[in-house]
């Protein structure tokens, strides 16, 4: 596969982002597909933080550990990111009178990396610039090292500060000037080939998962959004906020989560769609308020955008550490769903399906998300308007079902799949008590040990209802002639190697899949490798994974957690073990050369399990 | 007021009875504000299906099924948050909070001075018997110093809470104060705090008798303080004098709508988003096109 990284170092507020993802937006309507990655500290300004683009002709959502650009905006990215320079690769920098300890020189000699020296200040200084226009400058000295057309930038350039200001207009053209002299001056030889582009890519969004997730839940009717800032859920909150006078909808950053939690079990007990979002340790305050949701029967959507935990952990990394925490956190028994998004498209399409579920099932539903999401950049086609429905399950609205409307059909424990029917408050029909307590069929208290039984019967019997519902994981067959493939149940046998996971770690999987059946070893080796991708986490489906691990030679079971915490529910519900596991714990996604390379020591060296 | 118990037509105190037999102690005050409620809604000509009643955990809230209408029992201490977020999401529908002093003032007092700040559209009546007693009689924050309750048989070590002067420190816009034994009195404060949601949040300080626990401000003692302000000279828009008046609870306790103010707007009618929209957030369920905001992302 072709692709090329350019990864851009510097502290935080110094323009990493902006360099970033002006890139992004001119590569992508040059015909790339380009995947955004960020790396920062939990901190506003200073210490050191990271804007990586991935671009490639081809379909990319993963990042490489190994850069063929780096770009220094000061010198610790010298220090601490030149040895992932690749091979030919090329640093950019401005430090002044520079030099790599004598370790590193040598590493760089050795893979024939170029270090080029821009001496920013005095070009800015020469142009009566302020110090901004460097992200410019250093834009316009990347773009030509990627090969690209002046005019290009300057187009992008146009439509970012042409409504600044003919002045500056101007003085941001002489910066393209300038970084494309210098660029040229300095190299007749240095430039870094892109693939060839594809015209398929110009009409896509460039957009981050938590945009996209902000899009899929206006689009799914959500006209009430309760947060409590937490990275990385707070880009979410901030989108929605932003877009709320076009939408109209009811955004509240709230005094605390439980605060938020409380808001959206309220509106959605009203009738309206509502959804609370925030990470880890912030769902630890929410938890009862699922369980609340559980006995009254409550719609309710938790959206929990995971990073390192235990504690505080690593605010601003990512992690798959609180999948158990969603699947069996909260106090009592009861029926719930889990579902776990893992790109731009799931961000999107997922937040209808959330919703539907939770009123078809009246039952808290959870939305799992982690940080490499919700901040990475996806070079997405526009989302799709047609597909998405509003399934409201048991809800009665008409004047004349509502009038025929008892009490005790509220909670009527005797309903076959655990589900009632449902009406709301302002309907005029008999009342009810949404009961916290455990209640008899109109939410009357009853402490009986009889009724005690049917409820909890009747609530837990919507989870096999569920499961039967819930579709299988997807299997993603990657053959050898390199397409990727969303295999049906037919298809299933021709897998030899087999990899499960869930979340955001589909991206990578399927680009390092890409790269491990190019390999000349992959032809005698392997029929296909396939990839069982879990969507839904809770209830788990285990047909299809019990009649694929009959056939399969091998089994990897791939988390960002330590415990690997999938391959943990899979063996408590089906017995299954999967010894094979590639487990990543550092706050850090999987890189795709790094997985490959796992990956591949997995499928060509190990003997079946 | 005189609302007939059994008659034909939508005034009638029987639309909101149920079979559910009351199971508070005898002389609780618990009798008193379930009576009173029922009589501000109906007096209000409000049917049980046009109301959301929301209860906190604690001896109150037993009284959610012991009445009609539509109605939650959530979370200790976690009423209110749950209370407005219905509310918002149906502004027609009035929505009442009852909590107690032990919820309002320790676990959710986060939740208290917010609804204030924020001026929620909601009365919350607040049940105040200064103690917990469903737990079986710890002291709350408002529990008098030196009197021994079930966790503290020294007494508290920590300063009771001025409970009115804290609420005052919030810049609330309706404050009214009550008391358990006189039902009409309570019923014409529940009408005034109903009607005030349009402008905002309604606190009622509803003092109220807990003859098994608190044997310090007894049925007895607080019929002897309680007076009705609205029969003086007292003006509810004057915030100092209110603030005042409200404090002072050494010799006699001031009772009826201490302070309101109608010049504020509520919490919703504040939302720029909201400005000009006819539909309730319960309305507006259904497939929203996202197409304006991709074309920002091409």
């Amino acid at each position: 596969m072709n692709r090329v990284s350019i990864k851009i170092t510097g502290a935080q507020g110094q323009g990493v982002n902006s360099v970033g993802e002006m890139c992004a937006k001119g590569l992508k309507r040059a015909g790339y597909c380009v995947f955004g990655y960020r790396e920062y500290m939990s901190i506003i300004k200073g210490g050191h933080s990271s804007y990586q683009l991935d671009i490639s002709g081809e379909q990319i959502e993963s990042a490489e550990a190994q850069v063929d650009i780096l770009i220094c905006f000061n010198h610790l990215g010298l220090g601490k990111n030149a040895h992932e320079v690749k091979r030919g690769g090329i640093i950019l920098h401005q430090t002044p009178q520079w030099s790599f300890a004598a370790s590193v020189q040598k590493l760089l000699d050795r893979r024939h990396v170029r270090v080029l020296y821009l001496p920013n200040e005095m070009i800015l200084k020469k142009l009566e610039a302020k110090p901004i226009l460097g992200n410019v400058l250093i834009t316009s000295v990347v773009w030509a090292l990627l090969g690209r057309k002046e005019s290009e930038l300057q187009a992008l350039v146009r439509e970012q500060f042409g409504h600044k200001g003919r002045e500056l207009l101007m003085l941001n053209f002489r910066c393209v000037v300038e970084g494309f002299a210098f660029a040229t001056s300095h190299s007749d030889h240095l430039t870094i080939k892109l693939s060839s582009s594809s015209a398929r890519w110009k009409d896509h969004l460039l957009v981050t998962g938590s945009q996209a997730m902000g899009l899929g839940l206006i689009h799914a009717g959500c006209r009430l959004y309760a947060g409590y800032p937490m990275t990385p859920s707070s880009p979410l909150l901030s989108f929605i906020a932003a877009c709320q006078n076009a939408t109209g909808m009811l955004v509240k950053q709230a005094e605390d989560e439980i605060t938020a939690a409380q808001m959206m079990s309220g509106a959605m007990f009203m009738g309206t769609r509502a959804v609370t979002a925030t990470s880890g340790g912030g769902f630890d305050l929410m938890t009862e308020t699922v369980s609340l949701n559980a006995i009254i029967e409550n719609p309710s959507v938790f959206i929990v955008a995971q990073r390192p935990g235990p504690g505080t952990g690593l605010p601003t990394w990512t992690a798959q550490g609180d999948l158990l925490l969603a699947a069996t956190g909260a106090h009592g028994e009861f029926s719930r769903i889990v579902l776990a998004v893992s790109d731009a498209h799931d961000c999107f399409s997922l937040m209808p399906t959330a919703f539907n579920l939770a009123e078809e099932w009246q039952t808290p539903v959870i939305v799992l998300t982690d940080k490499q999401l919700a901040e990475a950049l996806f070079t997405q086609a526009p989302f799709d308007h047609k597909t998405a429905t509003i399934e409201r399950g048991r809800l009665v609205v008409r004047p004349a079902e509502l009038r025929k409307l008892q009490s005790t059909d509220r909670y009527d424990p005797t309903t076959p799949d655990g589900v009632s029917p449902r009406w709301l408050p302002g309907a005029e029909a008999a009342t009810f008590c949404a009961q916290g307590d455990e209640h008899a069929a109109d939410g009357s208290v009853d402490e009986s040990a009889p009724n005690a039984r049917m409820q909890m019967e009747k609530r837990m019997r919507k989870i096999e209802a569920i499961r039967k519902t819930l579709p299988e994981p997807e299997l993603y067959i990657v053959s050898k002639d390199r397409s990727v493939t969303l295999s049906s149940s037919k298809g299933d046998t021709t897998v030899g190697t087999l990899i499960v996971s869930w979340g955001s770690n589909k991206g990578v999987i399927l680009d390092a899949i890409s790269l491990l059946v190019r390999s000349p070893k992959s032809e005698v080796r392997n029929p296909a490798i396939g990839y069982l991708h879990y969507t839904y986490l809770w209830p788990l489906k285990i047909e299809r994974l019990e009649k694929l691990v009959k056939k399969v030679k091998k089994v990897v079971l791939i988390e960002q957690n330590y415990q690997g915490q999938l391959g943990m529910l899979l063996k408590m519900q089906c017995g299954i073990d999967i010894p094979h596991k590639i487990l990543k714990y550092d706050g850090r996604p999987f890189f795709v050369d790094e997985l490959a390379e796992k990956l591949s020591s997995f499928i060509f060296h190990l003997s079946s399990p | 007021m005189n609302i007939p118990l059994d008659a034909a037509g939508i005034k009638v105190l029987k639309q909101y009875s149920c079979a559910n037999q009351c199971t508070w102690c005898d002389g609780c005050g618990d009798y008193g504000i379930w009576t009173a409620v029922k009589r501000a809604l109906t007096e209000l000509g409000i049917a049980p299906w046009q109301v959301l009643l929301c209860y906190d955990v604690g001896c109150h809230g037993n009284m959610s099924d012991k009445l009609l209408g539509y109605r939650f029992h959530g979370l200790h201490g976690r009423v209110i948050p749950f209370a407005v977020g219905a509310k918002l999401a149906n502004m027609r529908v009035p929505v009442l909070a009852f909590g107690g002093d032990g919820a309002t003032f320790s676990e959710g007092v986060g939740h208290l001075v917010h609804a204030l700040r924020s001026n929620y559209p909601l009365t919350f009546i607040l049940h105040n018997n200064g103690n917990y007693g469903l737990t079986t009689g710890q002291a709350s924050a408002v529990t008098w110093q030196g009197q021994p309750m079930t966790a503290s048989p020294n007494g508290i070590p920590e300063h009771t809470l001025n409970s009115m002067d804290f609420i005052f420190s919030l810049e609330p816009t309706f404050v009214a104060r009550t008391f358990s034994g006189d039902i009409p009195h309570m019923t014409k404060v529940f009408i005034e705090a109903i009607k005030h949601q349009a402008h905002g949040f309604a606190l009622v300080d509803v003092l109220q008798a807990c003859p098994t626990y608190n044997h310090f401000a007894t049925h007895e003692y607080l019929l002897e303080r309680c007076y009705d302000v609205s029969l003086g000279k007292h003006d509810p828009s004057h915030f100092v004098k209110a603030r005042t008046l409200a404090i002072d609870t050494q010799k006699r306790i001031a009772c009826g709508v201490l302070y309101q103010r109608t010049d504020i707007q509520n919490f919703y009618d504040r939302l720029m988003p909201r400005i000009g929209e006819e539909t309730t957030l319960v309305q507006e369920v259904g497939k929203i096109d996202v197409c304006r905001f991709m074309k920002r992302m091409v």
